[in-house]
């Protein structure tokens, strides 16, 4: 209770006085890192809280459960909300080490990390939009970050389409209104189920293309490679390791905790759009020469596995979705961030990036497709489990591509950047091998989060 | 009441759609930000009832739905907001490219990749 209205107060007051200040000098920089080390601080004590299956409830200002705004952590809120908050603190540690060059920079990101923890924290779906809202915004404003023309065209066309997602969202949410009176999730899980079928498909597509659209899924992904290059690094490295999540968070939660008839409904057709992305995104990420360019196109394979996963489903299939979603933005947030780097160590954790994003132990990737194959098995389909191998020897192949042009064919003494630059790469590295090698608490939160939704997200 | 409701999101809808494919990036924002109203058109069609207002104390007949008018209000104030943030970028991009048409900005985006491809193949031709 303490530590989720912690989680939920700290970054936001601190947001609203450091996006005041001038985020240039160090004083405001560490002040931003300190807030988002007590917010992780309080997420772990949360995830303690709620890890043995439980959920740590609190309606805001004492009201009544169906007037107040319901403020809910579950396993599966904690595991995003703190992945998330440690890849927004690696970025902006990253800018700090490399020096920040907007005022605002240090301010928004504390502020995105707000909506962040905020959506993920919520059992309200009209304040999972409002929380939702102020990170794009923030979002929207961190890509114009640097302030050059590709900075400012890359947040132009995220700024539109993603506003068109969040209208789609909401008018799914009037939807969902109309037909059970209330915004309340665990009451939506409840009356969803009694829906006349053919509001509720409409509902559950609504959702499905605003989450789409802020992950990338193969026919939504027109955006991202061109906001995921034009914007800087440490930018790319937090729209694809903590903003995205929202997508994979919003599909997990809407569709297998509210929506779980209709997600039956369409699993076939989730799993062929994911298998589409899958191969798109691998297909295109083989044939780029920018190592940006590849990783954003990769960004849009890698989505796809999460959704097989959840087409898939059951226990064993949601597990999968959670585990892949998580370790995805780890893997994303650790390359983006060694992207305009070099030297030795960084050549270390591009190799490490490779394993890991084909899926090879010891990275953590393995675990990820570890637990898609046993999805695919479980599902009973050796051609899912045909094209996740597949998918894994594309990945194979764009990475070790890029691995090759970049640290192979230029000399290694060419430029290397300074030390502090390439230590963060090397330590999210390290916690990528980490996990890989302990993998535990990642697979009990995964395994806990399934098993939540399984009971009908209560 | 329903049908005026809906017909009326659904022309906003349609306009702010047509309006966000041209190229002119003003009328993009605006599209946008028509298409944001038709939401919350909507978000307020989704709870039409008829009673008296809801204030405390409750009377015995029946109230109007107060959640979806302060929904509807939140939802505006946020897309305000996000419109001017819009607008703003848009001024930058056009100080930026001297230009505000997205042709322009795709074509000196796609000038930028096709140099990018050329330093590639240069390179690659170099170490082979």
């Amino acid at each position: 209770m303490t530590a989720l209205a912690l989680a939920l107060v700290v970054p936001w007051a601190a947001g609203a006085v450091l996006v005041a200040l001038d985020g240039r000098g160090r004083i405001v920089c560490w002040l931003c890192v300190g807030t988002l080390a007590t917010e992780i601080g309080a997420l772990v004590a949360l995830a303690v809280q709620v890890l043995p299956g439980r959920a740590v409830h609190s309606v805001t200002g004492g009201w009544p459960a169906d007037v107040g705004i319901v403020l809910r952590a579950d396993s599966l809120g904690v595991a995003f909300a703190l992945v998330s908050a440690v890849m927004l603190l690696a970025a902006v540690v990253q800018s700090i080490v490399e020096g920040v060059q907007e005022r605002t920079f240090p301010g928004l990101v504390v502020l995105l990390a707000t909506g962040l923890n905020g959506l993920f924290l919520t059992g309200d779906m009209f304040n999972f939009y409002v929380f939702f809202e102020i990170a794009m915004t923030a979002a929207y404003v961190l890509t114009t970050y640097g302030g050059g023309r590709r900075e400012l065209g890359a947040a132009l066309v995220f700024a539109a389409v993603n506003l068109l997602g969040s209208s789609v969202f909401l008018l799914a949410i009037a939807g969902v209104y109309r037909v059970t009176a209330t915004l309340a999730m665990e009451t939506i899980a409840l009356r969803m189920a009694d829906v006349e079928p053919n509001a509720a498909i409409l509902i559950a597509v609504g959702f499905f293309i605003a989450f789409g659209v802020k992950l990338g899924l193969f026919p939504f992904h027109f955006w991202l490679p061109t906001v995921y290059t034009g914007a800087r690094p440490a930018v790319a490295a937090i729209l694809s390791g903590a903003l995205a999540n929202i997508g994979a968070y919003g599909l997990i939660r809407f569709g297998a905790g509210l929506l779980p008839n209709e997600l039956a409904l369409g699993a076939t057709a989730l799993i062929l759009i994911g298998c589409a992305s899958i191969v798109y995104g691998g297909v295109l990420a083989v044939s780029r020469r920018d190592p940006a360019e590849t990783l954003a196109y990769s960004a849009i394979g890698q989505v796809g596995y999460v959704l097989v996963a959840l087409g898939v489903g059951g226990p064993v299939g949601l597990a999968a979705a959670v585990l892949y979603a998580l370790v995805n933005s780890l893997n994303k947030t650790m390359l983006f961030l060694a992207v305009g780097v070099r030297g030795p160590l960084i050549s270390a954790v591009f190799a490490l990036g490779a394993l890991s994003v084909a899926g090879m132990p010891p990275a953590v990737g393995f675990l990820g497709k570890l637990a898609l194959v046993h999805t695919g098995i479980v599902a009973g389909s050796p051609a899912l489990v045909a094209l996740l191998v597949a998918g894994s020897a594309l990945s194979f192949v764009y990475m070790f591509q890029m691995y090759q042009r970049e640290f192979w064919r230029t000399p290694p003494a060419d430029h290397p950047s300074r030390w502090p630059l390439q230590l963060l790469p090397a330590m999210l590295a390290v916690l990528v091998l980490a996990a890989g090698l302990w993998p535990e608490p990642l697979l009990a939160l995964s395994r806990d989060a399934a098993a939540l939704l399984s009971r009908g997200g209560r | 009441m329903n049908l005026v409701f809906s017909l009326a999101a659904a022309v906003l809808f349609g306009a702010g759609a047509y309006l966000l494919l041209k190229r002119d990036l003003v009328r993009v924002v605006v599209g946008a930000s028509l298409i944001s109203q038709s939401a919350i058109l909507t978000l307020l069609a989704s709870a039409l009832t008829r009673g008296r207002a809801p204030i405390h104390p409750l009377p015995d007949a029946p109230v109007s739905d107060p959640v979806v008018q302060s929904l509807a209000l939140t939802a505006l104030v946020i897309g305000l907001a996000v419109t001017a943030l819009l607008l703003v970028v848009v001024d930058r991009v056009s100080h930026a490219y001297h230009t505000i048409t997205q042709d322009d900005v795709a074509a000196s985006e796609a000038a930028r990749e096709e140099a990018l491809e050329r330093v590639g193949a240069d390179a690659e031709a170099l170490t082979e």
